[in-house]
């Protein structure tokens, strides 16, 4: 038995005890525990993320029409399986205590919610096993099922939004088959080895047809533009921690397949050789152009909500399109920072999830015009907000900005300032809407309502402090990471990072040690300045300046709601929807098309197959 | 000893920061005076206003974020300065680049900002959310600027930008190399700065120095200093992207004075622009100037 | 018997005597430096309530140019030294006037410019104007005149300049030291319920300003009808829960 073996076995237990335990008190930990326990199986293979180990097989195969199916894991699945587990550790532990107890007592199924979780980790980690094509499609149809299981658990809206989902799923899958069809019809074989060997010498329309069928299939996974619309939604409705889990990692996914098949297979040189006609672009520009599209426009979407939920859901979208641009670009920094970011975002997001999961369990609302001032009743949360979005905007000293540097290095590198221009836009547009998400939820007014509130659970607490450390421990020492994305460079073939435990080490290179250092001591130094001072007295918020006017409790005067009129009296008029308006055009075509068949098939088919048949014999006839 | 060199730079960076940047605020006010016809505020008048307001016999916060708020915004930029290379002192310029520098800045504009948002005053909120626009007006075009003359230099260290401009004379400073970007960078320095006519997320009259409305005493007085690293901060950036930065202290100054003094010198001769104006007029000219200079550079 | 016996002699009130330590440490080592700072780095706040106000800006511009002497305009009052009241003073608006002051951080004077605020001046009839100001807020300086000049305005800064310098300008003490006394007639005024949402009786004893006149009759009144005024503290759970088991 492989140490593979063990952790799809412990993965495969975990949905069992979920689902038979789930609803018991201990339920939630056993889970908890049964994570931690597949998190160590990760670990017995973690020469996998250090390169000592290249792969480790499964040894449960089956062979299928003459082909063998294989599960395996390489650095790229090891890099995957740790985020995920950690999300799936971190999601469960926190949906274990109070807020399990309140789902349940609001007649939510923790059964079944445990078990949903699970099995999204099980049907994940089988995908990141795959070894070949087929095993790839089987485990992508798998994940897909199980994200839609979890979506829909809160019923209503949510029901209505994982329905969404899974339509876009299926076409997506359908996009992918094609795919995964012309590539046997090509190369004969669903091996990963044989379509590698194959692809330099495919014809560049049979090239084209595949990648913009295998990217549309995984970016709808991905969200990435033009099919960005189901996942905010989707995610902001799932239940608590299941939105971090999801939002952490789900859609990574999407990523993982996306790396292994056009990338390491049929290879980003191969796409820089795919022309478009009439235009300076290749294959390589086009995807850039849609990763920085799907960073500037979900992330502009964002800046207009005002649900906490769903900001964090489109910032979600957008910072995908930070990872596919990363790696997209390809050399040694820009796919660094991509991988990279894969694991940054998932730490910080599923962190920022649980914090606002924590509000809605004391306050009762998501609604950024709704809360405020909850710093003083929630501090534990709102350090762990801050440290979120820091992350999440790309500052220092926290791990987003390492990433994000990689991936603007290496646009600096490539000599490409459009696409450079555009991922900055992306990171403004996240400064903007994340000091709004802060402002509105922990600083300005506290509510006469909110007066009692008090700090979350233990239970919700301590998993956003292990990943409020994680966030400023790998943002110190990205090294720790960087170590994680060279092995995967080096198994997918990308050039590798030459890097140091600090961060970067080149010409005009990153010391993360150094910067973090000096930033932690000249907040010191202004500290010591801030003494200089005299003594500070603290003064109740009411005591404000209002021009002379005398506020009392009643007085909401909290600026909360349209936090960028001056923006969006330009840039508002710039919305149009038009995403939207193009699914609802493409949604009404296909219900008039299915329309006009049912009553091809159902009313009028003996008249119309007399007729056809007529025709034909005729024609028959007379030809 | 290497060590306790790069240990005395560090700390000598930030104090020079602040001297120098005491009498740049000094030339920005003489400046204003001198154009509306005033004499103006005496020599020491910078250091009077920053030692009355720490002195000040009751300080009154409004929690303790509004108190680390302010500990960001002083503390940041005495780390960001030890990044920005001048005459002698390189400091850590090796460890992080212009990128770096870019988004270091960004840190005590959000210490500033959560201290402010601490204060619950909407005055103080709805200059943030107009200073973040502004943000977003200046940050595109400036990062275009960060672009060309990363690609021109062909790195991102600042202090290699200096050596290079130093060792090869006048004719390969970024003002002759990349005349375009350097005019777009001029444009936004006032608005970098945060000076007339881009004030507007101040605008005293209407919303009672959005966010400075509920600073008192030492947290005034943080920002007070906080606004001597910002002039010098933009002085010193324009200089060693464009003017060729300094081998010596009696070279530098004159340079980083000049650049400061010229945005403030036309700056009072207009009338504020509103938020949307801003982002009009930063989205349309430097961001044109920007891109053709750009286009120029990399041909 | 003399007329001039029978009028009332207005007593004035006796300012209660403490060494009072300086909070800021920097106060105390350069006792001299700081006051000189302080002295020539006057921020104003210009509540404008009458007709004084016209005088202000040819102070502040090219002709006279408050700015040599380090004297700025701020607009709020967590920025400002000296509060200048421009004019007549309404009983409405004297409201907002301590509401000002007392929301200004120490060490801060209060200028009296134009007549009205000395005695009422013109609107000395009216039924609705507060006649004199010093009895609601510890005034420093007054600036006679209907209206006085600029340079009467600039002269009276210069005095409070000189006192400033000289460590006599600590009239703000007595606004925290006699707080019942000036509590007393603000009540008298505007009701017995009268608050501000600034505390200043925990200020006074954060900043060991507080004396035996600080608290009395009125004070008690106060605190009769206030709504509590404490800062928001930090809560992490257990203290609130009591609290809100009490509650239930």
């Amino acid at each position: 038995m492989t140490a593979l073996d063990t952790l799809l076995l412990i993965s495969a237990i975990t949905v069992g005890v979920a689902l038979l335990a789930g609803n018991w008190r201990v339920g939630g930990w056993l889970v908890t525990i049964l994570y931690a326990l597949q998190g160590a199986a990760l670990l017995m293979m973690s020469g996998l993320g250090y390169s000592t180990l290249t792969v480790v097989q499964s040894s449960f195969s089956i062979e299928v029409l003459s082909e063998q199916l294989l599960w395996r894991f390489d650095a790229l699945s090891w890099f995957f399986a740790l985020i995920t587990i950690g999300a799936g550790l971190f999601s469960s532990w926190f949906a274990s205590g109070e807020w399990g107890e309140r789902y349940r007592d609001n007649g939510g199924s923790l059964r079944l919610f445990h078990g949903a979780l699970a099995l999204n980790v099980f049907t994940m980690l089988v995908l990141l096993a795959s070894g070949d094509l087929l095993t790839l499609f089987i485990g992508w149809e798998l994940v897909s099922w199980a994200s839609f299981l979890i979506m829909a658990l809160a019923g209503g809206k949510a029901f209505g939004y994982a329905m969404r989902y899974i339509s876009y799923a299926f076409a997506g899958a359908m996009a992918l088959l094609g795919g995964l069809l012309l590539i046997y019809a090509e190369v004969g074989s669903f091996d990963f080895q044989s379509l590698k060997e194959a692809a330099p010498q495919m014809q560049a329309s049979t090239l084209w047809l595949l990648v913009v069928l295998l990217t549309s299939g995984f970016g709808v996974k991905m969200a990435i533009l033009p099919f960005h619309l189901w996942q905010a939604k989707a995610y902001a409705q799932t239940p608590g921690p299941g939105a971090a889990f999801l939002g952490a990692i789900s859609s990574r996914m999407g990523l993982f397949a996306f790396i292994v098949v056009v990338v390491q297979l049929i290879g980003i040189s191969r796409l820089v050789e795919m022309e478009i006609p009439f235009t300076f672009l290749d294959a390589q520009d086009l995807l850039a152009w849609i990763a920085v599209f799907t960073i500037i426009i979900p992330t502009y979407i964002a800046l207009r909500q005002h649900d906490a939920r769903r900001l964090l859901a489109w910032h979600g979208v957008g910072q995908t399109g930070y990872m596919l641009l990363g790696i997209v670009i390809a050399n040694d920094l820009g796919s660094a920072g991509g991988l990279m970011h894969v694991f940054n975002y998932a730490s910080y997001q599923a962190m920022l999830f649980m914090v606002v999961v924590a509000v809605i369990h004391r306050t009762g609302t998501s609604d950024l015009n709704k809360l405020g001032g909850l710093f003083t009743r929630m501090p534990l949360s709102y350090l762990a907000m801050l440290i979120g979005i820091i992350g999440l905007a790309g500052l220092p000293p926290m791990n987003g900005f390492v990433s994000k540097w990689l991936i603007y290095r290496s646009l600096i590198v490539d000599g490409s300032p459009l696409l450079f221009l555009g991922a900055v836009i992306g990171t403004l547009g996240t400064i903007l809407s994340v000091y709004k998400l802060i402002h509105n939820i922990f600083l300005g007014q506290l509510r006469v309502e909110h007066v009692a509130v008090r700090e979350a659970p233990l239970s919700m607490v301590i998993p956003m402090m292990a990943l409020a450390v994680i966030v400023f421990v790998t943002g110190y020492f990205p090294g720790l990471v960087l170590d994680w994305t060279s092995a995967v460079q080096a198994s997918i073939g990308i050039p590798v990072l030459a890097h140091h435990l600090g961060g970067v080490s080149m010409k005009g290179g990153l010391d993360m040690i150094w910067i973090v250092s000096v930033l932690l001591i000249g907040f010191g130094f202004g500290t010591l300045v801030f003494f200089l001072g005299g003594r500070s007295r603290r003064v109740h918020q009411l005591d404000n300046y209002a021009g002379g006017h005398f506020l009392t409790a009643e007085t909401r005067y909290h600026y909360s709601d349209n936090f960028y009129p001056g923006l969006m009296h330009l840039i508002g008029p710039w919305y149009r929807n038009s995403f939207e308006w193009l699914e609802r055009g493409v949604i009404s075509a296909v219900d008039t098309l299915s329309t006009a068949m049912q009553g091809l098939y159902r009313n009028a088919h003996p008249s119309y197959l007399l007729l056809a048949a007529v025709v034909f014999a005729l024609s028959w006839v007379i030809v | 000893m290497h060590f306790l060199e790069l240990l005395v730079e560090l700390l000598l960076m930030p104090i020079l920061a602040f001297v120098i940047g005491l009498a740049m605020v000094l030339m920005m006010r003489r400046i204003g005076a001198r154009i509306q016809r005033r004499v103006g505020p005496p020599v020491l008048q910078p250091i009077y206003d920053i030692i009355k307001l720490y002195s000040k016999d009751t300080q009154i916060s409004h929690g303790l974020m509004h108190e680390i708020g302010i500990i960001m915004a002083v503390g940041g930029y005495i780390a960001a300065e030890t990044l920005l290379p001048v005459p002698g002192l390189d400091g850590l310029a090796d460890k992080g680049g212009a990128v770096t520098l870019a988004y270091m800045l960004m840190i005590p504009a959000l210490g500033m900002a959560l201290g402010v948002g601490q204060c619950a005053n909407p005055n103080g909120s709805i200059g943030i959310s107009r200073a973040l626009t502004a943000m977003l007006a200046y940050d595109i075009p400036f990062i275009l600027v960060i672009f060309g003359a990363s690609y021109v230099y062909g790195t991102t260290n600042l202090a290699e930008m200096i050596s290079i401009q130093q060792q090869q004379g006048v004719s390969s400073w970024g003002i002759v190399q990349m005349p375009l970007l350097a005019l777009t960078a001029l444009l936004i320095l006032p608005a970098i700065m945060g000076k007339h006519p881009f004030e507007i997320y101040v605008a005293p009259a209407e919303i009672a120095t959005g966010p400075m409305v509920e600073m008192s005493g030492k947290f005034m007085g943080g920002l007070f200093v906080m606004q001597c690293f910002q002039l010098y901060t933009a002085g010193v950036i324009f200089t060693t992207l464009f003017l060729g930065g300094g081998v010596y202290w009696i070279t530098f100054l004159p340079k980083i004075f000049l650049v400061v003094a010229i945005p403030m010198s036309v700056a009072y001769l207009f009338p504020r622009y509103r938020t949307e104006d801003v982002l009009r007029l930063m989205w349309k000219w430097p961001m044109l100037l920007g891109l053709i200079g750009l286009a120029v550079v990399m041909k | 018997m003399n007329e001039l016996d029978k009028i009332p002699v207005r007593q004035e009130i006796s300012v209660a005597q403490g060494s009072v330590k300086r909070s800021n440490p920097l106060a105390n080592v350069f006792d001299e430096l700081v006051r000189f700072c302080q002295s020539r780095s006057m921020f104003m706040l210009h509540y404008c309530t009458g007709c004084g106000a016209i005088e202000l800006p040819p102070a502040m511009t090219s002709r006279f140019d408050m700015e040599r002497l380090g004297i700025q305009p701020m607009v709020t009052p967590r920025q400002a030294d000296i509060l200048l009241i421009t004019g007549y003073v309404s009983v409405k608006t004297l409201k907002r006037i301590i509401l000002t002051y007392e929301q200004m951080p120490a060490p801060k004077y209060v200028i009296g410019i134009c007549s009205c605020t000395v005695n009422g001046g013109m609107y000395w009839q009216s039924y609705a104007t507060a006649k004199v100001l010093k009895e609601y807020l510890p005034v420093d300086i007054y600036i006679a005149g209907c209206m006085p000049r600029p340079e009467a305005v600039i002269s009276g800064l210069r005095d409070l300049m000189g006192d400033i310098k000289s460590g006599s300008a600590s009239n703000w003490k007595r606004y925290f030291q006699n707080y019942d006394h000036y509590l007393g007639n603000q009540q008298k005024l505007f009701d017995e319920d009268w608050q501000t949402p600034t505390d200043i009786i925990a200020e006074a004893e954060h900043y060991g300003l507080i004396t035996d006149q600080t608290l009395g009759e009125h004070t008690a009144l106060l605190q009769k009808h206030q709504q509590p005024l404490e800062a928001l503290e930090f809560s992490l759970g257990e203290k609130r829960e009591k609290i809100r088991g009490e509650n239930q």
